[in-house]
């Protein structure tokens, strides 16, 4: 419980100070691509150039990113096999009709299939991955202005953005309390010290609520909120990266339109 | 100077079905004061604090600020909190937003400024604070030291007249502590009036130029430091404890040590009377140099090599001297109480070099000088400008 989060690596990442726009840029344009792509190798291709970015460029702990990555790729897997058994195809290598309204099959096309979206998985979410691990959520409030987010929405998220690490550390610290005095000793009591864990912790909530108004009439509150605007501008050296990046995936796509595994 | 910038009249409160916080105080605040409410938890110095920006209104009894009477609607409160800047205990409380640019910011915005006026006041409340290039720093990445500091860089951003501070040291480690108070004596000396509340009378006494003890919602006495914390009857009605080295020289003068009336404030005026006693006899016959060198002038990269060549110890007044010394990687012997630690080493027979910025340079004249009036000694002081030290030793320039 209460490891590093994603957002301490994504502030402390070596791409930090690379231009948002220019960041979510590859990252959004990964996406599209890998939607786009026909054949599996593009996504493959884009998922080993962000994974290395992420690796090499933002210095992100080879340990930390395989465990982000291997989560959802389960989740992947199960559903690439569920695809392979039950899509058709022309060339059977196996079949299986357990009930009379099911009937699993492995053919050459649902293997393709399969593998296909499995490889679109990865790219899409090497792509996220890049986005999360080298973009800061604060970086991101100056991006929702220009997209033109309503102000108050804008307000709203940094305030829970601030909120809710305070409420992380209080969590933190009345979990540690109970744990040193034996708290989740055994299952039913696990369920009771969750239980008043969650009760203490909307006290403090609600209590640092109450403060918060308190110190922003403190500092004369007039419904204003300031933002950190974009002032590392996008450099020649990421835009050009950027660039042969998109122009590279692109590529890809086409060259590898219609390519199958089988 | 004098000028009256804060006063209660009278003032009584009692919180909502509960018993009465302040029962009738009535005191005021000089311009350019420090100010130490002193009390044990629960004496009302929290409450007695917040109605200073107005944000507790007395149920009887008037504020005034400025000699007006604090009005509580929502335009004069606005106008009063600009001008008295409010520190809550618990800096968490205090930061609001997601990175420390926004929220230094939140001020100046919302007072209206225009966007070149709100960079240019981040960028130098930051710079007193000493946290330049923090602005990108989400708030919960930070220590307990620097988050306060974000917080206080938040309250000058606004640029207030008093500083009111709730017990500004807790969750800082002593040298944590020793920086802040430093930081409050820097910005008393931008003409800030500064109140404190406190139960640390360690504290309090050398820092004050006034006290006021605090119990039960009633002042039990205001006077300078010596004088409040030296009645051991007001003393124990406020929970506290008299400080060591009033209590020290209490007990010298019992055995017979002449103490000035002025009584000591620091280990520097103790160590006069000891000396004094003993004729003069514990003192160096030569005393040593105090060399004074403005980090802001000149080159200070050759600073570390020439300290290193002359052996002299080494302290930083102000934040900007202490980053200074970081950057050049200067081994630093005192951050605190600097001037006096320099003087008795220069007692001592030993040199010492004092980093500080321009409007410091005066303020360690006065003190030495001051000093050497008063002991009859005379310590030798030095400036020491970098740009000057290459050219002596490059004649080629």
């Amino acid at each position: 419980m209460f490891e590093e989060l994603l957002e301490d690596v994504a502030q402390n990442n070596g791409l930090r100070e690379v231009n948002t726009t220019v960041k979510l840029a590859a990252g959004l344009g990964a996406i599209i691509l890998c939607l786009l792509s026909t054949g599996y190798l593009a996504p493959l291709f884009i998922a080993l150039v962000l994974s290395g970015a992420v690796l090499l460029l933002a210095r992100v702990d080879v340990k930390t990113y395989a465990e982000l990555f291997l989560v959802p790729l389960w989740f992947a897997l199960l559903s690439a096999i569920v695809i392979v058994l039950i899509s058709g195809g022309e060339h059977v290598y196996w079949i299986w009709d357990p009930l009379p309204f099911l009937s699993l099959s492995i053919t050459r096309e649902s293997i393709n299939t399969g593998f296909f979206i499995l490889c679109r998985v990865i790219g899409g979410m090497s792509a996220l991955l890049f986005i999360a691990l080298t973009t800061p959520m604060t970086d991101l409030f100056a991006v929702m202005r220009k997209c033109r987010v309503p102000d108050f929405v804008i307000d709203l998220a940094m305030i829970i953005y601030r909120t809710i690490f305070i409420l992380m550390d209080q969590v933190r610290q009345i979990y540690h309390a109970q744990v040193m005095r034996l708290g989740y000793s055994t299952w039913r009591e696990s369920i009771t010290t969750f239980a008043s864990m969650c009760g203490a912790a909307f006290i403090a909530s609600w209590d640092e609520g109450d403060d918060l108004i308190r110190a922003m009439d403190a500092r004369c509150y007039d419904g204003k909120f300031a933002l950190l605007g974009e002032s590392r501008p996008a450099g020649f050296r990421s835009g050009a990266s950027l660039c042969l990046f998109l122009i590279a995936g692109s590529a890809a796509v086409y060259a590898s339109q219609g390519v199958t595994l089988l | 100077m004098s000028s009256i910038v804060l006063e209660a009249r009278d003032v009584r409160y009692r919180y909502p079905r509960g018993r009465e916080a302040i029962t009738g105080i009535s005191f005021h605040v000089r311009r350019g004061e420090k100010i130490a409410l002193v009390g044990p938890n629960g004496a009302g110095k929290s409450t007695l604090l917040q109605m200073f920006n107005g944000m507790i209104r007395p149920d009887s009894g008037i504020m005034l600020f400025d000699n007006e009477e604090i009005r509580y609607d929502t335009r004069s409160l606005r106008q009063v909190r600009r001008r008295v800047g409010f520190l809550l205990q618990n800096p968490d409380r205090q930061i609001i937003a997601p990175t420390v640019y926004q929220d230094v910011a939140f001020g100046p915005v919302n007072l209206g400024y225009d966007e070149a006026a709100v960079k240019e006041a981040v960028a130098v409340a930051l710079r007193q604070v000493g946290l330049e290039g923090f602005e990108r720093r989400p708030p919960h990445q930070l220590s307990g030291g620097e988050k306060k500091r974000v917080a206080i860089a938040g309250v000058l951003a606004m640029d207030p007249d008093v500083l009111v501070f709730d017990e500004p040291t807790t969750g800082l480690d002593p040298s944590g502590s020793e920086d802040l108070m430093e930081l409050l004596d820097e910005l008393n000396h931008d003409s800030k009036t500064i109140i404190i509340s406190t139960h640390d009378v360690e504290l309090a006494y050398p820092w004050a130029d006034r006290v006021i003890l605090l119990a039960d919602g009633r002042i039990i006495r205001e006077d300078v430091p010596d004088v409040a914390f030296g009645n051991p009857v007001y003393v124990r009605m406020a929970h506290l404890s008299v400080p060591t080295l009033l209590e020290l020289s209490v007990e010298l003068e019992k055995r017979g040590f002449t103490i000035p009336d002025r009584k000591p404030r620091s280990v520097l005026d103790m160590v006069h009377i000891i000396e004094q006693h003993h004729h003069g006899s514990c003192g160096h016959p030569l005393p040593g140099t105090i060399t004074v060198c403005n980090v802001d002038e000149g080159d200070t990269g050759t600073l570390a090599a020439w300290v290193k060549a002359r052996k002299v110890a080494v302290g930083a007044m102000g934040t900007r001297a202490k980053q200074c010394a970081a950057t050049e990687s200067i081994p630093l012997e005192f951050t605190y109480g600097v001037i006096d630690k320099c003087i008795l080493r220069a007692l001592r027979g030993q040199d010492s070099l004092i980093l500080t910025t321009e409007r410091m340079v005066d303020r360690v004249a006065v003190r030495v000088d001051a000093y050497c009036k008063e002991s009859s000694t005379t310590i030798s002081m030095a400036r020491l400008n970098m740009t000057e030290e290459a050219k002596k030793h490059d004649p080629s320039c």
